[in-house]
């Protein structure tokens, strides 16, 4: 459990509502995320019908999971590669954790890879005397820092270029202005070095070609092709819905992938890596090793949240959602954050997890609006309510208070009954025409905002003279 | 279909709406037996109890020709949702699908079914429009309310900024997260401030409750009026 | 550990749940690859001036350099202008017989070190040397298999002769190519990427490809956009008019 997760998620959400430079960060990164992405959209009539396209492939695919990944991995072993295959979080990390033993791996160097932040890979490798290195600069800053990602894409969105150049400071141990192109150049030579000395990269995948046995990672820094072609090992670990069938379906997504994440056409960097380096290459890895992680997800092949399954991480439904843009990744508390990231959590985590977070949305549909296959986010949210009630991990006072509302709409006696104790009841608290101050639940609403009083006529009892 | 919000704490909005449709020379009836569209129910994941209350008003408005609502998230519930909650039994099946084809948010009634745009309203001032999230991403719906808007002489309509993001209702979710629904809100009002409007003019229940407790609250001047009261001229601007 | 039979069984049950479920559609590929390909080639012999300016505005807008020269025997000259404009004093490039033309003689008279990767020089020696070398230069000199005016991009094969890090680990890369790379959309990328993968002399040749759209760059400080975070500060590309 994370130090985070120790107190309750309206609280979590609290804090960072106080948390004044978060706010500002926020609002000035999801408005220029959301306006980057609706500008590049806007140039390109065929993205509608290519992102409808995308969720067809993404639907077909997982009809045939069992095939797609066999073909995948034959494709793979064909050209060299390895594949292991992880039914949970732990077999990962203890896969990862064999080899740098077999292979005297003393530093990894990582490129962004939300897979291994779920199985929380850098943990266990520090404790195994593995010094992983995270070589985004985003990940690079929130790893010196000890902190964890709050954005999909942008994982130190929330850290001053002040705090940057602190930390830098102290860590690597020297002077640095507090200027983004100053700490780049110093994150550049810093890496450059660990790229250069590193035995093992290690990365996630964004797609996998299962006709070609192909990974394909996308990154704007180039941090992801230093990763694979520097050291002389290559892990790369992705969950299994990432598989896609054919290099004709892999140009469909990249059309829409970094336009949703960034706005760009493409990102800087698209690398088809196909096995390790091949007879006369220069360079490259010796060995490459992909891990297939299954952790709770082929349970939701045929069920709930098979949507969730679809999600390319662009980070798309993050930077819209009015929860997110007032509390943050860092509330969620979870390795995925915002309206997405409360599935994957019920997904990897169980439904328990989420009893509070599934309740995080306003259900407005902004996500489902941007979402690049056009998960809809709200049903599920919706479902995964369903879920909470029928697996009665809902509170029951929640639940028995939904059961007498529903006894009370489906009686109009006892509805009308309700507007007059109604009228009764909300006597002490009127002021100036408005409810204030009001009681248990209803004092969650009248904190901030007034009110209207139950009418001193009703609707209904106005009809009559209407008509 | 005047629902639970409407006719408790909003009554003068469906007094307007059928005093609206009566000047367009629709004939106005109101089953009596109604109660609310069983959303509360539904977005909390009590489904099966969201269901019983669905058969319930199917029931009821099985005569009317159309059935008009005078809040998008409610039109929304019966279109979308109440087929697929009654979709265990097929008479009541067939009896939601048919409800949901005759069932239309105000606004789109106006336009889309009496083919009006221009209506005489005797209201003048400045006015700015929000979009709830149902009607705007549940229903496909932005044009309408504007157009409708314009079409009264006295109205000037200023844009809102971000007319398209939410107000932090999301039923109750207002109350299950109220910080982060106030949060979410204070946005939206300062939005609101912006446009210098008098009237923040909005077509559902639950937009308006959240807008409107948050306005009179900051003791603001501008107050949240449904589109409804601006087009039957109950409203001063 | 699972092994991958248990693995797929457990997926395969899932799977076995879906039918009726899902309306699923597998997204069509062209049957005959090769063929596809050779059509979009012969789209392209007529329409490459307007491919070439839609990649030069793309590429631009990318912050890449664009230059144009009439043929082959003016690249080193340009080359030699681009390594001054950094002082640079060498440049690593791919092997003289990939990229068809040899800068090394005109360059080296005009005080220009040329250290060119050798197609069958592998071992464990030539390795470490090149590394050295790569990490040490500061321009970098390919060509590029694919070059995509859609969105600006340069694609290149990895192989023998064709070292990846001369595209990354320079601070300056500089991509050379002719009319005949010329593609305009992704789509049509998708096309040659399924003819590379069916044509086997070609498929095993190296175990990269890297689309590669402007230098590296970086937001992850205040969304500042930065250049150079790991990969080249500048990217270049050298149009050679002359079929």
């Amino acid at each position: 459990m994370s130090d985070a997760l120790r107190r309750p998620f309206p609280e979590r959400a609290g804090a960072a509502l106080q948390d004044t430079f978060l706010q500002e960060a926020l609002r000035i990164a999801t408005t220029k995320f959301i306006d980057l992405r609706k500008e590049s959209f806007a140039g390109f009539p065929q993205g509608e019908a290519l992102r409808d396209r995308a969720r067809e492939i993404k639907e077909a695919t997982l009809q045939h999971l069992d095939v797609h990944l066999e073909r995948l991995a034959d494709n793979i072993e064909r050209v060299g590669g390895h594949v292991h295959w992880a039914t949970t979080a732990e077999e990962a990390r203890e896969m990862v954790l064999r080899l740098c033993r077999d292979r005297g791996v003393r530093m990894a160097v990582k490129s962004k890879s939300m897979a291994t932040e779920e199985i929380d890979l850098n943990e266990a490798l520090e404790h195994a005397g593995v010094t992983p290195v995270e070589t985004d600069l985003g990940e690079y800053i929130i790893q010196l820092a000890h902190e964890k990602p709050s954005h999909i894409i942008a994982p130190a969105i929330h850290k001053t270029k002040g705090q940057v150049a602190e930390l830098f400071s102290r860590e690597l141990k020297g002077s640095f202005e507090a200027d983004p192109e100053i700490l780049t150049a110093v994150a550049r030579k810093a890496l450059r070095e660990k790229f250069l000395q590193a035995d093992m990269g290690i990365t996630g995948a964004n797609f996998a070609v299962a006709d070609t046995g192909t990974v394909v990672l996308v990154t704007n820094e180039g941090n992801g092709r230093m990763v694979t072609s520097l050291p002389r090992i290559h892990v790369a670990l992705m969950g299994v819905e990432k598989v896609i069938p054919s290099m004709t379906d892999l140009v469909v997504f990249l059309a829409i992938l970094a336009r949703s994440a960034t706005g760009q056409k493409l990102s800087t960097y698209t690398t088809l890596v196909r096995g390790p380096r091949r007879a006369g290459e220069l360079e490259g890895p010796e060995e490459l090793h992909l891990i297939l992680l299954d952790n709770g997800r082929s349970r939701q092949i045929a069920s709930t949240l098979r949507e969730a399954l679809y999600c390319l991480r662009c980070g798309a439904c993050l930077n819209v959602c009015p929860v997110y843009r007032q509390i943050g990744g860092h509330a969620y508390g979870y390795t995925y954050p915002g309206p997405i990231g409360i599935l994957l959590t019920a997904m990897l985590k169980g439904n328990e997890s989420v009893r509070e977070l599934a309740h995080a949305s306003s259900l407005c549909g902004a996500c489902k609006d941007v979402c690049p296959v056009r998960i809809d986010i709200p049903r599920m949210l919706v479902e995964l309510r369903e879920h909470l009630d029928r697996e009665k991990i809902a509170p029951w006072t929640e639940r028995v208070m939904f059961r007498a509302l529903r006894r009370l709409l489906l009686s109009p006696t006892a509805y009308r009954l309700s507007t007059t104790v109604g009228r009764w009841v909300q006597r002490p608290f009127i002021q100036h025409g408005r409810l204030r101050g009001l009681p248990l639940v209803l004092g969650k609403w009248t904190r901030t905002r007034d009110l209207p009083p139950v009418a001193a006529r009703t609707f209904r009892e106005r009809w009559k003279e209407l008509s | 279909m005047i629902t639970c919000l409407g006719d408790m704490l909003f009554p003068e909005v469906g007094v307007a709406m059928v005093r609206l449709l009566r000047r367009l020379g629709v004939q106005v009836e109101f089953p009596p037996g109604q109660t609310c569209c069983g959303m509360p129910l539904f977005n909390s994941g009590y489904h099966h109890d969201a269901a019983l209350v669905a058969a319930r008003t199917v029931r009821l408005f099985e005569g009317a020709e159309h059935v008009v609502v005078p809040s998008g998230s409610c039109a929304w519930m019966v279109r979308t949702e109440y087929p697929g909650l009654l979709k265990h039994d097929p008479a009541l099946r067939a009896a939601a699908d048919s409800l949901a084809r005759r069932t239309r948010e105000l606004s789109q009634f106006i336009v889309e079914v009496l083919g009006v745009t221009t209506i005489g309203s005797p209201f003048r001032g400045k006015v700015t429009y929000h979009d709830s999230c149902h009607l705007l991403r549940g229903l496909g719906e932005s044009a309408s309310p504007r157009a409708l808007l314009r079409g009264v002489s006295g109205v000037e309509l200023v844009e809102l900024p971000g007319a398209d993001e939410c107000c932090g209702f999301g039923g109750s979710f207002s109350v299950r997260l109220p910080e982060v629904s106030s949060s979410i809100l204070d946005k939206k009002l300062a939005n609101v401030e912006v446009t210098g409007a008098r009237c923040l003019v909005a077509c559902d229940a639950g937009c308006l409750m959240q807008m409107g407790g948050g306005l009179s609250r900051r003791g603001s001047a501008v107050k949240a009026v449904h589109l409804a009261q601006v087009l039957a001229g109950e409203v001063e601007g | 550990m699972t092994g991958r039979a248990e693995f797929i069984e457990r997926i395969r049950r899932e799977v076995s749940k879906t039918p009726g479920l899902f309306g699923a559609s597998s997204a069509p590929r062209p049957a005959d690859p090769a063929t596809a390909a050779e059509t979009v080639r012969r789209e392209l012999a007529e329409r490459w001036p307007e491919a070439l300016e839609r990649f030069r505005v793309e590429f631009e807008r990318v912050a890449g350099v664009f230059h144009r020269v009439p043929d082959l025997a003016a690249v080193p000259a340009a080359l030699g202008a681009i390594a001054r404009e950094y002082d640079a004093t060498s440049l690593v490039t791919w092997d003289p017989a990939v990229l068809g033309f040899d800068a090394a003689p005109a360059l080296t008279r005009g005080g220009i070190e040329v250290v060119a990767a050798r197609a069958g020089a592998e071992d464990e020696a030539a390795r470490l040397r090149h590394r050295e070398q790569a990490a040490r230069a500061r321009v970098g000199v390919t060509g590029a298999d694919f070059v995509l005016a859609e969105t600006g991009t340069l694609i290149l094969l990895s192989g023998s002769g064709r070292p990846r890090s001369t595209s990354l680990l320079p601070d300056v890369h500089v991509a050379v190519f002719g009319r005949d790379r010329l593609l305009e959309t992704l789509e049509q990328v998708g096309i040659m990427l399924e003819a590379l993968h069916v044509d086997p002399d070609r498929a095993m040749s190296g175990a990269t490809i890297n689309f590669i759209t402007g230098p590296s760059r970086t937001a992850d400080i205040e969304l500042t956009l930065t250049r150079g975070v790991h990969g080249p500060k500048e990217v270049h590309a050298v149009f050679v008019e002359a079929p």
